[in-house]
Parts: C-alpha cells; sequence; structure tokens
C-alpha cells in the first residue's frame, strides 16, 4: 500500500495527460477517508468519475460517503469570488462593475490558462485554511500545464506589479496621449512600440484594465504570498502519476527533476495502468502481439525505476478502468497501489 | 511551388498527439515522393512544436531525415512580427528588454498564441519571412487551449479595430477559416473521457470557424471479442475491458455523427519503427 506521511494536510497530485490521474486523486483520497476527513478538489473529472462520486460542476462541496468529500473546481466562479474579494475593501460597486465589463479582463477571466491555474490555487489555499479538513488533494491540470500551474500566482502576481500599473496610471488625465507625458522617455518609447504593434486602441483597453486593478495589488500580493507558502509547506505532499508509455515515462523522470529543483516536496511516483494482472501465457491468437508488447512495456519499467531519486517511492497501479465505475472501486484502487 | 497547407494536430492531452504529428509529417513527406536519399536536405514539409521545452528533441533526435523540425514558441513569434513591422532592430529590443512589456506579454490573453497563428500564415499574407513548405504541421496545443488559440485573433479583431494589428488579426482569422489552407487533425483514444472531449471540441470547430476536422481512433485495437475466445481468463479479461472501452467510444462518435478513422495501436517501442508503420498506414488510409 502508498505510504502517505501522518503529517501530510495537503496532496498535489501532478501527471502526465490522460494517465488517469484525476481517478488517481479520488481514489486517494478515498483510501485516505478510512480515517481521515478527506476533501478531493477537481479541475475537469470525466463523466463516469463525476457520477461515481455523485457530483456536480458547479463548485460545491458534496459529501461522497463517510468522511469523504468531493468538489469540482467551477474556474469562472472562483476567479469572480476572488476578484470580489480582493476589491471589498477597496473598490466601489461600480468600479468593479466597470471592470467586469472591461473586454481585457473577460478574457483573462475566461481564456488564459494562468488565471484557471490561479483560481485552482486560491480555493486550495481557503480550503486547507478553513481547516474543516484533515486533508486536502487537489488534482491539477495535465503536465504541460503544471509549470505554469505552479506560477501562476507569480504570473498573475505580474499584472499587479506596481510597475505595470504605474506605466498605466492616469488618475486625472484621459487615455493615453496624455499617459505618455507623465512617463519617462524609456517607457515612451516602449508604450510607444506597443501602440505601433497593436494600435491605440488595444493600449486604451489595457490602460483602464491596469487602472482598474492596481488597487488590488495588496491583496493580490498576500494571496501569491499564501500559495506559495502552502505549495512549498513540509506539510504538503506531492504525488506525480504517470503511465507505461516510454514517452510518458520520459516526461515523467523530467517533471520530477524539475519539481525537486524548484524544493517541491515531491515524493511518491504513481505509474498507472500498468497490467500486472497478466499471469498466464497467451495462445497464439491475433492477441498474442499485444501481450507481448505490454510485458516489453513493464520490463522496460523496472529498467527505469532506478532512474527516479532514490529517495522517491515509485509504486504501480492495476489498470482498473471499467465502463461503470462505483465508490466502492475507488478505495480498491488505492489499496492496490504496490511499491515496484 | 505547389500551394502551401498546414496541418494542426490536437486532442485531450496524452492521447498521442505529439507521435501522431510527426507520423503525419513523415506520410505526407511520403506522399510528396520526398526520398532521404534522393533529395537530400531541402525538404518540403515542416514539423513544428509549440512547446517551452522540446518533445520532439528528445523524442526524434536533432535531424529528422523526413522532415524540417522547428519550435515555435509565441514569444519568438512576436518577436519575427515585431523586427518585421518595426524595421528598426534597436527599438524592438528595447521593447522586448523591458521587463514590464515582458510582463505585459505573458499576461495579455491570447497575444502570444495569436503570434503563432500570424506565423503559420504568413506565406499566404505574404507577410514576415516566408516559409516555403508545402506542408507545416503542427504539435498543436490540446483542446482547451487550441481553442483559445484559434479564437483568439477573432477576440482580437474585436477589441483593435484598427490600426495594423486589427488588419492583421482579421486576416490570420480568414486564413485560418479557409478548409482548402487549413486542416484540424483530432487525435482521440477509444475511452469515454477522450472521445466525449474530442465530439466537443469537433462542434466548436465546425460551428465556429466552419472546418470539419480530421478525427483518428488512436491505439486502436483490430480485435473481436471471439479472437479472445481462447486466451487465459487474465488476458480475456484486460482485453474485454479495452474493447468494451473502445465500443464506448464508437458509440460516442455514432451518437454524434462523427466519422472517425481509426489508427492502430502499433505493438512496438521503438520510435523509429513505430514512425515507419504508422506512417505507412496513414499514407494507405488517409493521406
Amino acid at each position: 500500500m502508498m505510504k502517505i506521511a501522518s503529517t501530510t494536510k495537503t496532496i498535489i497530485c501532478i501527471g502526465t495527460g490522460g494517465v488517469g490521474k484525476t481517478t488517481m486523486a479520488a481514489s486517494i483520497a478515498s483510501g485516505l477517508s478510512a480515517d481521515k476527513k478527506v476533501l478531493v478538489l477537481t479541475i475537469d473529472p470525466s463523466l463516469r468519475l463525476a457520477q461515481a462520486l455523485g457530483i456536480k460542476p458547479d463548485g460545491e462541496v458534496y459529501k461522497v460517503k463517510n468522511n469523504l468529500y468531493a468538489c469540482t473546481l467551477n474556474h469562472a466562479k472562483a476567479f469572480h469570488e476572488f476578484v470580489l474579494k480582493a476589491a471589498s475593501h477597496s473598490a466601489t460597486p461600480e468600479e468593479i462593475e466597470k471592470l467586469l465589463h472591461n473586454k481585457l479582463y473577460q478574457q483573462l477571466s475566461t481564456q488564459l490558462s494562468g488565471s484557471q491555474d490561479f483560481s485552482a490555487l486560491f480555493k486550495l489555499n481557503e480550503f486547507v485554511h478553513s481547516k474543516e479538513y484533515d486533508i486536502v488533494i487537489l488534482d491539477t491540470p495535465p503536465a504541460q500545464h503544471t509549470w505554469h500551474f505552479l506560477h501562476a500566482p507569480e504570473k498573475l502576481g505580474q499584472l499587479f506589479n506596481e510597475g505595470v500599473a504605474q506605466w498605466f496610471r492616469d488618475p486625472e488625465q484621459k487615455d493615453t496621449s496624455l499617459l505618455k507625458r507623465i512617463l519617462n522617455t524609456g517607457t515612451t518609447q516602449v508604450l510607444k512600440v506597443l501602440e505601433n504593434l497593436t494600435g491605440s486602441e488595444f493600449v486604451k483597453e489595457l490602460a483602464i484594465f491596469f487602472r482598474a486593478i492596481q488597487r488590488w495589488q495588496t491583496p493580490l500580493e498576500k494571496q501569491v504570498w499564501d500559495c506559495h507558502k502552502l505549495l512549498t509547506a513540509k506539510s504538503t505532499e506531492f504525488i506525480l502519476v504517470t503511465a507505461l508509455d516510454p514517452s510518458r515515462i520520459t516526461e515523467a523522470l523530467r517533471l520530477s527533476a524539475e519539481i525537486e529543483k524548484q524544493g517541491y516536496n515531491l515524493k511518491s511516483i504513481i505509474i498507472n495502468r500498468v497490467p500486472v494482472w497478466i499471469t498466464e501465457e497467451s495462445t497464439l491468437g491475433p492477441v498474442v502481439r499485444y501481450v507481448k508488447y505490454l510485458k516489453a512495456l513493464e520490463a522496460r519499467l523496472l529498467g527505469s525505476k532506478s532512474k527516479f531519486g532514490p529517495h522517491l517511492k515509485v509504486y504501480k497501479s492495476h489498470e482498473l478502468s471499467h465502463n461503470q465505475l462505483h465508490v466502492e472501486n475507488l478505495s480498491d484502487i488505492y489499496h492496490r497501489i504496490e511499491p515496484i | 511551388m505547389q500551394k502551401q497547407q498546414i496541418h494542426f494536430v490536437t486532442g485531450k492531452g496524452g492521447v498521442g498527439k505529439s507521435f501522431f504529428a510527426a507520423a503525419l509529417a513523415q506520410g505526407l513527406a511520403k506522399k510528396a515522393n520526398f526520398s532521404p536519399e534522393k533529395n537530400g536536405p531541402s525538404k518540403p514539409i515542416l514539423l513544428a512544436e509549440f512547446n517551452d521545452h522540446s518533445f520532439y528533441r528528445e523524442y526524434l533526435g536533432d535531424k529528422p531525415v523526413y522532415f524540417d523540425l522547428a519550435q515555435w514558441t509565441g514569444g519568438e513569434c512576436l518577436k519575427e512580427y515585431a523586427i518585421h513591422l518595426l524595421k528598426i532592430e534597436s527599438l524592438y529590443k528595447l521593447f522586448f528588454a523591458n521587463p514590464i512589456s515582458k510582463a505585459l506579454i505573458d499576461v495579455s490573453p491570447g497575444l502570444l498564441e495569436l503570434a503563432i497563428l500570424g506565423r503559420a500564415t504568413s506565406f499566404q499574407r505574404k507577410h514576415g519571412p516566408p516559409l516555403k513548405y508545402n506542408h507545416m504541421v503542427f504539435d498543436a496545443f490540446a483542446t482547451g487551449h487550441f481553442l483559445t488559440m484559434f479564437r483568439a485573433p477573432s477576440a482580437l479583431a474585436k477589441i483593435i479595430q484598427f490600426g495594423p494589428m486589427g488588419e492583421q488579426t482579421r486576416s490570420i482569422d480568414k486564413w485560418i477559416r479557409n478548409p482548402e489552407f487549413c486542416h484540424v487533425h483530432l487525435v482521440s483514444l477509444p475511452e469515454e473521457m477522450p472521445a466525449t472531449e474530442t465530439a466537443e471540441l469537433y462542434h466548436s470547430l465546425k460551428d465556429e470557424f466552419g472546418l470539419t476536422p480530421k478525427v483518428y481512433l488512436n491505439k486502436y485495437f483490430f480485435l473481436k471479442k471471439e479472437d479472445l475466445a481462447n486466451e487465459p481468463e487474465s488476458v480475456k479479461k484486460y482485453f474485454t475491458n479495452m474493447l468494451e472501452q473502445q465500443e464506448l467510444a464508437e458509440k460516442i462518435f455514432a451518437d454524434h455523427k462523427i466519422k472517425y478513422i481509426p489508427v492502430p495501436l502499433i505493438p512496438e517501442i521503438e520510435t523509429d519503427k513505430l514512425l515507419h508503420e504508422a506512417s505507412e498506414y496513414l499514407l494507405k488510409e488517409v493521406l
């Protein structure tokens, strides 16, 4: 069985795409809920997993069974919540309304990948600090985004950066031409280039946007700092989920090295969907070449185990993708995770 | 020089997009009768990835024989566009060296994606350095991010009505909607979740951009349940489960009236052999 430190309060599941990471996060949550109160936060669960957990994608927390709770993050709602919370002390309802209608804000809140990641972290932070649960497990977006994900707070923090805000600060005067007057020559040049590249309207939209958000710098910086503290805390544990495919293993090796280099507490690697069940020899039917292939992959896996750092625990998990997934299957998956 | 065509390969994360894009590039090279022995270094096909960290350099090595390899990042494409437009090196240096503009570009929604599309369509629009390839294959972003990228030109065109960027965005938008020029290849797996996501993206691309993507079911098992009749229990159990998943995906496509092309699971570990088999299959069945 898989080991989780008794002091762990937050688990972050990262992984390469399409390897059953979300189901794994839910399985670990289900397994741990035997003696702890656990909340699993998912971003985009499959239909069968959502049905098995009995949750809707509305950002609400649902009780699944006994000590197990689950929530599908609703990005737009979470981001909106954050904006309102950050603005509550410093902006009037009209000002907030104006920002919510800014075209750049609308794009930012719905389309920029960083903002989605940020709202996931914002919610995670909120749930951990509520102290309502013994353990909160977060399922993150796929690997290509893991990096963006972990840097989302800083990335968004840049938006509120004093320098950027100052750039567009224009308390009394109106819009871009006057804007330039209050800037130093270097910045004026840069702004001119930006205008050349994008047209003056884009710059105008930017100016409105930045002026609207600059006052939230302090609450946002606090959030960024809190998220960072949470991600690097001793009580936060990272689990990397990957699959048997050679290119997935390569990706996982790279990801694990990067995660550790950044000082995150990576403890375990789970190789998912390892078909350990083929115990008998196949006949010579059409299936034989597939069986040989799967066995060759598994043999290769044993070879790559040593490439992960010696302090990392490497586990494998059985292929158990059922068309019908029941809550009871989830704990079963957890209990059948075994060390390689 | 024949007309250029561009190919975006997308799909849910982990379905084998990058592998498929490489196989497609190799298949297109073979179709153009390109032979590494005869034609030498001048290649008619480009395979480009948008990752910040190159996947292909690890996977294919530095110099694949059938196509040129490139890594296009948004930042680099934007820079190229800026140089082309501004023509004054010191100006763009000043602009891109400024930490504030860097932060601004990083967070401006859709700007980097737009720059990539700008380069992808630059040959047709006669704008920017020419990329004289017959086909350019892009290992593009996964589903959601891909849609964000495709929506970037029209979204930005709404914000920027005038000026050079307004014109550019409208012309980029026009070209990516041209089905003779721009092709979307949607890769999926024979499982419920990738299939559902594929169906959604298929409809979005059709409804919003008038494009009909080609849909592929990757790692398809050409097996029947009868083939398993004499197999031992553990083997039967595993493959029955796989076939049930596959049937589920096929049913999802049937419900959505989506035609798909099965791409077989190739039981090979070595990259060269895999690419060879897959490109031959695509050449025979698709191209």
